[in-house]
């Protein structure tokens, strides 16, 4: 097998995930809880690269989510390049394809991704962002780590033989 | 397996992440006159494509889910199909007595929203309509239960709205029959987002529960009459100077899936009729306005 093979795998799980996350996203799931599959895009990514590429992968993500919706940009910028880095450091005590870790792994990332958001941000305050932690970032990041498990399900294979980039 | 536990990060890693990390605050610095372009920018170029998508992937959801309303509007008009004449005379006479005038048959665009995955979506929303459909800056942005925004940047294909949960919305509102003035925004703090205020009112006029609240119209950029919400109760007063009320919302960005926005040609009209023969509008905004002490 050529040495490209397992990056090109990696890159189709990516594309795929985000191809998924423009198109069937809107089908299928209610707005506010929905699955991130962009954010598991990136945490596959990014675990599976040096912590350098993870940053900048989240940092390029995060500022096109910004673009889309501007109330505070940066802020999505900031909050996924720190994830995507620290995905990137912390891949040595994930096994990245162990269903149970990749789930716990993924609902960690979005809500602490959210955290970030917030706290960059400034968007919301006291009362709501209690709310918001203890609430709705829970269960948006529980529909995340469970498209995440899917995902890992369907591209297994493809993602275990990909190299660090 | 234990994925690269040999690679930890290198100087050069910390390094890449720093400068990311600062772009990200520079970012977050910016002023709004390069904001504004530089995100316009990159859903004009990078971010078309996924739009676009995103776009016809709502489209597609939302002609699934008038399918199954038609059927069932076609099974309950194959019901109702002999009372027909009598329906048509009935709402002939109740056109008549409301002197309904189609306010909303012209000047306005329809377009869906485009929910995205961050935290802020609510706060402002991505529409599939943009300049090529006739959109343009400060636009109101309605939905049949009342009012959710203004468009704040417009594209060829998209536009992005400032929704009455941001925290820099403003709009001038009144108390229906325009006799009490002040000023809507959302509220912040425990419940931000989730409901407004209405802030400004005289001392001198005490509004109780459940008064319809519309826009004023002053300003030219918002119609007379839009429904923004019911009173719940006051928030606080300044002793002979002023009360602040506490409002529910009559339509919440988060949980609109298609609205109309508002051209300029309706900007100094007044909307009340129309709201008040939309279909879906709810109860207490249709209510009529208990008495307003003085």
């Amino acid at each position: 097998m050529k040495p490209a093979a397992p990056r090109l795998k990696l890159a189709a799980v990516v594309l795929v995930l985000v191809a998924a996350h423009f198109a069937l996203r809107p089908r299928l799931f209610p707005s506010r809880f929905a699955p991130d599959f962009v954010l598991v895009a990136l945490l596959f990514f990014a675990i599976r690269s040096r912590p350098g590429a993870g940053a900048v992968a989240g940092f390029l993500v995060g500022l096109l989510t910004d673009a889309v919706a501007p109330t505070t940009f940066g802020a999505t910028a900031i909050a996924l390049t720190i994830v995507g880095y620290a995905a990137g450091w912390l891949k040595a005590v994930v096994f990245a394809d162990n269903l149970l870790v990749t789930a716990v792994f993924v609902f960690a990332a979005s809500w602490v991704r959210d955290l970030l958001e917030l706290v960059a941000s400034n968007a919301l305050r006291s009362g709501s962002l209690g709310t918001q932690l203890l609430l709705q970032s829970p269960a948006s990041a529980l529909s995340t780590a469970a498209a995440a498990v899917v995902a890992l399900l369907l591209f297994r294979g493809w993602l275990r033989s990909a190299p660090a980039l | 397996m234990t994925i690269g536990a040999e690679r930890y990060g290198t100087r050069a890693d910390t390094v890449v992440f720093l400068v990311c990390l600062v772009l990200s605050l520079v970012a977050l610095a910016l002023p709004e006159a390069l904001r504004t372009p530089l995100a316009a920018g990159l859903r004009r170029t990078v971010l078309l494509p996924a739009v676009a998508v995103e776009s016809q992937a709502a489209s597609s959801r939302e002609h699934r889910q008038n399918i199954l309303a038609l059927r069932a509007q076609r099974d309950s008009l194959a019901l109702a199909a002999t009372q027909v004449p009598e329906l048509q005379a009935e709402n002939a006479q109740l056109r008549a007595l409301l002197q309904l005038r189609g306010r909303l048959a012209t000047g306005f665009v329809t377009a869906e929203v485009l929910h995205q995955a961050g935290l802020t979506d609510g706060l402002t929303l991505l529409l599939s309509a943009g300049r090529d459909e006739g959109i343009v800056p400060l636009s109101p942005v309605v939905s049949p239960n009342g009012l959710l925004g203004m468009v704040m940047a417009v594209d060829v294909h998209t536009s992005v709205v400032m929704a009455w949960t941001h925290p820099d919305f403003r709009v001038s509102a009144m108390v229906r029959g325009g006799k009490i003035f002040g000023v809507v925004a959302s509220r912040r703090g425990e419940t931000a987002g989730e409901v407004m205020e209405l802030r400004g009112v005289a001392y001198r006029d005490s509004l109780p529960p459940g008064t319809p609240v519309v826009t004023s119209g002053l300003g030219g950029v918002f119609p007379r009459g839009i429904p923004l919400g019911t009173v719940q109760g006051m928030l606080s007063e300044s002793a002979g100077w002023e009360r602040t009320y506490l409002l529910r919302p009559a339509a919440h960005p988060a949980q609109a899936s298609h609205v109309l926005v508002l051209s300029a040609s309706v900007a100094g009209e007044e909307m009340e009729p129309a709201f008040d023969t939309m279909p879906g509008r709810s109860d207490t905004a249709t209510a009529e306005a208990p008495s307003v002490r003085r």
